[in-house]
């Protein structure tokens, strides 16, 4: 009896001494993972601001408002109303294809969907230059037709779509593989046709994934720097987006415009994360 | 609706799921597809829903050839096996859904649909749980709300692939008994694919035995189970011991000339069990015994060829028969081996069934 009580005694002092060492050691990494973040994430996020307003509001909304600014961001906006929708349509056309129906060379597709995140988005510029630049392969034919692709707007959309393509596929894949393909069919044997099936049954159930894969694919459409880079030629007031814009007046040492520029791709970041952290919330309840 | 199957194959990639089915289901008939694993069953009741295409052969619905046809233009019910409800309605836009799917012009009104839905809702006794969710009900609440959304388009034929499946042995039993008294009161030709033997044997008008996507045999679950077509017939629809080779020869000594390779079967409760020797039984070991219910089984070894059989008693008769333990020496009287002329493999061609009494030195 008396042993018995003085080994459980033991044990339980042993357990505390164990709870006590593993609380230290996850305050240690969680001080560790905070004190990174900090450095590499939110000290160079406030920088941003910081340099930006460091001159007053007034020159930070005149750096905006100037006329290349001004026509940056546009272009940066443009971009991706083309970009994002068309990725989104296509996006979802593919992930349905490939996690809903078996096919020949569906891993192959499967691989060129990885092919935006796999290359340099600098060769994903190349590979648009060579096709539509002037000595490319379709050059003469464009030249003929007076149609302007390289160091032109259609060129930063195309190398936009481009590169920003795997998001919304990406997404979808796992949810709509994971959903299957029962909820469609029995929709088809309760006589719905094929956009009542795709509209009220396959959509609702993807919508948060959906809504993800778009608010990524959309910040990478406005914040992409190397394939644009690339196509536009850097025209001012033409062809620069905001990134291009950021860099051109980086490196005419002009800060303050730069940093002032360069916050609202800070900006367009910290309301992604707001939405991505509420879609996660969102389909975790559900 | 009646519908004629005739000639109907499938394929997947090479390897043939369904092979030259022939079915005649007449309107108003319940129908179970039983059948091991893997014996085209799911693959036959999507043919007939036209959720899977043919490879050659006809199905037609009223004598009208079908096979073509949409699964929108056959307006037959479907339940799946996993319910397939729609996760993101409440129970009752699952139950409207196919209603307000429907094109504008013969579309009910808000009012109806709402009568409508509530009408099969209380038919399968969930009115209750109108605004739940899917994932908010049991097994059970789901495979009814599967059934009631199937329903609402009213169709003529009503197919569902495994209904119970997944569900515990009560609800199982529960649900046979509504589904069987849904099917009188609205008499709709109902196909049900099933792999339990009892509860194609319990449920249905018709019994069609698969195997190897082929059918076995197309009767009454009276039929089917007292004059078995063939031995996988035979053996399907109930446990049974099997006798092979120089022990059946031995028990039966009226065969004489049975083929090599001929096997001879009997239930296990057809086995009778004495403590002494009338001349008829071979002597047995009792190896186990475990008492299910109101059964009793027994595991027996022959003494002379150590083959196992089993057996089973009501309790009255294990009673009668006086304690037995693990170890004893019984008497067994093998009365109603049943053999098949022509053995498994070629069994889908009429066979003739005979019927042996032992004999015994
Ligand atoms: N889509 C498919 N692709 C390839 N093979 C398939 C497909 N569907 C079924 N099969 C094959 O066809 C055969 C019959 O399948 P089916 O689903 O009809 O069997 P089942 O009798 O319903 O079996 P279970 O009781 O396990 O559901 C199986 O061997 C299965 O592997
Ligand atoms: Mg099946």
């Amino acid at each position: 009896m008396v042993s018995r009580e003085v080994t459980l005694h033991f044990d339980t002092s042993a357990v505390k001494v164990a709870s006590r060492f593993d609380s230290i050691r996850k305050w240690l990494l969680i001080g560790v993972a905070l004190l990174f973040l900090g450095l590499f994430i939110l000290v160079p996020l406030l920088a941003v601001f910081s340099e930006a307003l460091k001159k007053g509001v007034q020159l930070y909304f005149a750096a905006l408002i100037e006329p290349n600014a001004w026509a940056a961001i546009k272009l940066t906006l443009v971009t991706a109303a083309v970009a994002v929708p068309i990725n989104t349509i296509f996006g979802v056309i593919a992930a349905w294809a490939i996690a809903k129906f078996n096919f020949e060379g569906k891993n192959f597709m499967l691989t060129l969907i990885d092919i935006p995140f796999a290359v340099s988005p600098v060769i994903a510029g190349l590979v648009f230059v060579l096709l539509f630049g002037s000595q490319g392969m379709l050059g003469p034919f464009l030249a003929e037709h007076n149609i302007k692709i390289i160091f032109a707007v259609p060129g930063i959309v195309l190398a936009t779509i481009f590169v920003t393509f795997p998001f919304v596929v990406r997404e979808l894949i796992p949810i709509m593989q994971d959903q299957g393909t029962d909820e469609e069919q029995a929709a088809i044997t309760l006589g719905a046709n094929g956009w009542q099936t795709f509209f009220r049954v396959t959509l609702p159930n993807i919508k948060w994934g959906l809504l993800y894969g778009v608010i990524l694919c959309n910040a990478r459409a406005m914040g992409e720097f190397g394939a644009v880079s690339v196509v536009s030629g850097h025209i001012r007031g033409l062809t620069n987006t905001i990134p291009l814009h950021v860099e051109i007046l980086y490196n005419e040492y002009n800060f303050t415009a730069a940093f002032a520029v360069a916050s609202l791709l800070a900006l367009l970041a910290l309301a992604t994360l707001v939405i991505k952290s509420m879609v996660e919330w969102k389909t975790q309840k559900h | 609706m009646g519908i004629s199957i005739c000639d109907v194959s499938k394929a997947f990639s090479s390897f043939p799921a369904v092979k030259n089915v022939e079915l005649e289901i007449p309107t108003g008939d319940f129908v179970a597809l039983l059948g091991p694993s893997g014996s085209g069953k799911t693959t036959l009741l999507r043919m007939i829903a036209g959720l899977e295409s043919l490879d050659s052969g006809k199905i037609l619905f009223n004598g009208l050839d079908y096979t073509n046809k949409t699964v929108k233009e056959r307006k037959v019910g479907f339940v799946f096996q996993h319910y397939a409800l729609f996760r993101h309605m409440t129970i009752f836009e699952n139950v409207a859904f196919g209603l307000k799917v429907r094109p504008r012009r013969n579309r009910p009104s808000k009012r109806e649909i709402k009568e409508k839905v509530h009408e099969l809702l209380r038919l399968v006794q969930l009115e209750h749980l109108v605004d739940r969710y899917p994932s908010q009900l049991s097994g059970g609440q789901r495979q009814r709300i599967a059934l009631a959304r199937a329903l609402a388009v009213e169709p003529e034929v009503l197919l569902l692939d495994e209904p119970f499946g997944a569900l515990d042995a009560k609800v199982r039993q529960e649900l046979r008994h509504w589904l069987r008294e849904i099917h009188q009161k609205l008499n709709i030709t109902t196909v049900f694919v099933t792999h339990d033997q009892e509860e194609a044997l319990e449920m249905a008008d018709t019994i069609v035995v698969m195997n190897k996507g082929m059918v076995e045999q197309i009767g009454s679950p009276e039929e089917v189970y007292h004059h078995p077509a063939n031995a996988f017939v035979y053996s399907f629809l109930g446990r049974v011991n099997e006798i092979t080779g120089k022990a059946l020869s031995e028990t039966t000594l009226r065969v004489t000339d049975l083929e090599k390779g001929t096997v001879g079967y009997i239930r296990p409760h057809e086995i009778v069990l004495k403590k002494t020797s009338e001349g008829l039984g071979m002597l047995v070991e009792v190896v186990h015994i475990h008492s299910v219910g109101s059964t009793v089984r027994m595991q027996l070894k022959r003494r002379d060829t150590d083959d196992l059989y089993e057996a089973e008693l009501t309790i009255e008769t294990y009673k009668e028969l006086g304690a037995v333990s693990k170890g004893d020496l019984l008497h067994a009287e093998f009365n109603n081996i049943v053999v098949f002329e022509n053995e498994p493999g070629t069994s889908h061609s009429l066979q003739e069934q005979t019927k042996f009494t032992a004999a015994f030195n």
